[in-house]
């Protein structure tokens, strides 16, 4: 066993055996107990393993991170930053890991919507967890899953009663503020009801100042959407060059349902972000769309799965990565089309631009059909910036500088695009406008 | 003072030699026509000029306005005053129209000390500058080229030539692919913009154009070299003829006509 195991093993052993956790419901205690034997039955992965192939684990493979336990917040500057990072509306706001009730407000969450810590939906909502916690996001599976699992006691459950209808995004805001080596390892379920509709936005930052620790935030998203039903998921990971990052969303898609998926990765010195949908009805639909953009050292890892497991399904995925520096972008889009999926319509692409000599960007599609009358597509390209668009540009008088600028901006817009105009997308062009600077000046049209 | 002064111009691009010793001389206000058969050397001239990568100078040397131009980026020769309207102009997706040439025009102003243009004072600045081409704003907000018809694209060029006010334009091939109508449209435009202070070279294959915008002199270049310099008659005269009157390497029988 590696030093590092270890390490996540006692953490998790002693977060389950403490006193507090008692009085835990039985369910869960069990699930914890379970999420830790299939961690350490499989291990801290390794890039041996397929899945992780490409992957590094940077630090969180010395094991020095552990939960926060006491709390004190400087509220006010929290405060400052969830308002410039966020977006009016009900959100609710951790740092560390920690529910920060004083930074988080439900008010104005439209009718059929419930928004509410996990904690509370553990005492309030135990049948409907038991039924859905660990059935998507699968800890025999997934090691980071079961340590998520081994762990689970923060985070959000968000509930929408059959034909609720949102207009409002609903926020779950992740700060770390990098003053300890912190591990954080939030949950976030989505119950979508029956023809129901909402938006939910996640957001990952760091709090500290420039420099601050290394920090380790395990996410695991669980999403089941019912018949009809509809979810754009944002995801937005801002955060600092130090931070590690493992997510997973899992969904489970019901007959006729919409799952649109926008992953951004801007930060972190590693971040991984797993997005898996399974279609469990027919005619479900899949939007499955990454944007990340990397500088300096940083690894930034994509990972998608598409289960059709039922006939006339179709999904779409389009994932671009802006490499610049020494970074390494990666991604492996996996499509498993089964025996009984026919009339699945499915596409997929992944295009990287790199920026420099340094950079690098791995692209693995993996198609997996066993059905004969499908539709599936799919492409990926690496590579850099159009010496004849450049020169155009600068032949106008663009300076070299701003004419790669424009140009990088305008790769990696697509996928913004896809974003819906709105608030949401307003702020995610903001974000990268920071990453980016200078490139995302707004037009003005005749 | 001339404009462009190029002296004894040489250039070669992957390994092979292209110009071998162009001579040309652009006065303020003049227009000059080139004319030539195909892979003679016109655009890689035009290209040299501009300042595109890959184009090595091996001898000779060019002056703007007296000043060493072969030294300067491209953006730096944009900033002075050269213009080149491309054979081809480049499709940039996701890059607004309008956006560009303002980040281009404000570039220019910038590096003369001027004031940049804000976002309105811009569009009042295009739509006026779009009438003279007859482009429609639509194409303003569309991205740079991306699926222009053939003749959308030349009639970009002149527009934004007329929103940047070189003071040389290169205008390679604008004529080419262009319908009567769209000839004549693009034709008045350059003709608006002909002014004392603004020198012109036209690189065409047709005579037609030239019956629009009736240019001071007219080069033939063939094989790298200009081979002939006269009036606007030696361009009724190569109509007619085709460049083997000229004398050029035997081989070539490729005549203006024929290319039609
Ligand atoms: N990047 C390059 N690599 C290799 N050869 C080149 C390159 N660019 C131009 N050439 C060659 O240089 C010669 C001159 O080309 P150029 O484009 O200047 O001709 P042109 O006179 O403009 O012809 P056209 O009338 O067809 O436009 C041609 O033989 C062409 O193949
Ligand atoms: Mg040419």
């Amino acid at each position: 066993m590696t030093a590092a195991l270890a390490h996540y093993l006692d953490v998790a052993t002693r977060f389950q055996a403490a006193p507090e956790q008692a009085s835990a419901p039985q369910w869960l205690k069990r699930l914890r107990a379970d999420a830790l034997a299939h961690f350490e039955r499989q291990g801290l992965p390794t890039t041996r393993d397929e899945a992780w192939k490409y992957s590094r684990l940077g630090s969180i493979a010395e094991g020095t991170f552990i939960p926060r336990t006491g709390v004190s917040r400087d509220t006010a500057h929290l405060s400052a930053v969830v308002e410039r990072l966020g977006l009016p509306g009900p959100r609710l706001v951790f740092v560390d890991g920690r529910l920060a009730p004083e930074l988080s407000s439900v008010a104005g969450l439209p009718r059929g919507l419930t928004l509410k810590p996990l904690r509370d939906a553990v005492r309030e909502d135990g049948e409907l967890l038991e039924s859905v916690l660990g059935q998507r996001a699968l800890a025999n599976e997934h090691a980071f899953t079961a340590l998520n699992a081994a762990l689970l006691e923060e985070g959000v459950l968000l509930r929408l009663a059959p034909g609720a209808l949102s207009e409002v995004p609903v926020q779950v805001v992740f700060l770390t503020r990098g003053d300890a080596p912190v591990l954080s390892s939030p949950r976030i379920l989505v119950v979508a009801g029956e023809s129901s509709e909402a938006s939910l936005v996640e957001t990952y930052a760091s709090a500290g100042p420039a420099g601050s620790a290394a920090t380790f935030t395990n996410a695991v998203t669980e999403v089941t959407l019912g018949d009809n039903a509809s979810l754009h998921h944002y995801k937005v990971q801002v955060e600092a060059d130090a931070a590690l990052h493992v997510g997973a969303l899992h969904a489970r898609q019901g007959r006729d349902s919409r799952f649109a998926s926008h992953a951004f990765a801007f930060g972190g010195a590693m971040a991984r972000n797993e997005v898996h949908a399974a279609f469990a009805g027919e005619g479900g639909d899949a939007t499955l769309n990454g944007l990340y953009v990397g500088q300096g050292a940083q690894h930034l890892d994509n990972r998608t799965a598409l289960d059709h497991a039922v006939p006339r399904c179709t999904s779409r995925e389009l994932y671009k990565g802006v490499l610049d520096g020494q970074s390494r972008g990666t991604f492996h889009g996996l499509i498993r089309v089964r025996q009984d999926a026919q009339h699945t319509d499915s596409r997929q692409q992944n295009r990287n631009l790199l920026l420099s000599e340094s950079a690098q960007a791995d692209a693995r599609p993996q198609l997996e059909i066993f059905a004969d009358d499908v539709k599936c597509a799919h492409g990926a390209a690496v590579g850099r910036l159009d010496a004849q668009a450049l020169f155009y540009l600068r032949s106008r008088g663009v300076p070299q500088a701003e004419a790669e600028r424009l140009l990088t901006y305008a790769f990696a817009r697509e996928v913004v695009e896809a974003v819906p105009a709105g608030p949401v997308r307003a702020n995610i062009e903001a974000l990268l406008a920071v990453k980016l600077p200078g490139a995302a000046q707004r037009e003005v049209t005749a | 003072m001339a404009l462009l002064t190029v002296r004894n111009l040489h250039a070669r691009v992957a390994g092979k030699d292209i110009l071998k010793g162009i001579d040309l001389e652009v006065a303020p206000g003049e227009v000059h026509a080139i004319m030539g058969p195909n892979g003679s050397g016109k655009s890689t001239l035009a290209s040299v000029l501009a300042g595109r990568d890959g184009y090595e100078v091996t001898q000779g040397e060019v002056l703007f306005d007296g000043k060493p131009l072969l030294e300067l980026s491209p953006e730096a020769r944009a900033a002075a005053g050269v213009f080149l309207a491309f054979q081809y102009p480049v499709e940039i997706p996701g890059v607004g129209n309008i956006h560009f040439l303002r980040t281009a025009l404000n570039a220019q102003r910038r590096s003369k000390g001027l004031e940049e243009l804000d976002a309105m004072d811009f569009l009042q600045l295009a739509k006026e500058k779009s009438k003279l081409v007859q482009l429609d704003a639509a194409f303003m907000n569309r991205s740079v080229n991306e699926g222009f018809s053939g003749g959308e694209k030349k009639r970009n060029e002149i527009f934004q030539m007329a929103v940047l006010e070189p003071r040389l334009a290169i205008l390679d091939e604008t004529d080419s692919g262009l319908d009567i109508d769209a000839l004549r449209t693009v034709a008045g435009g350059v003709n608006a913009l002909r002014s004392p202070e603004r020198g012109m070279v036209l690189i065409t294959h047709y005579q037609r154009l030239l019956d629009y915008i009736v240019p001071d002199k007219v080069h033939v270049i063939a094989a790298g070299r200009i081979v002939r310099s006269g009036g606007r008659e030696l361009a009724l005269e190569l109509e007619e003829k085709g460049y083997g009157w000229l004398g050029l390497d035997g081989g070539k029988k490729t005549t203006a006509e024929a290319r039609r």
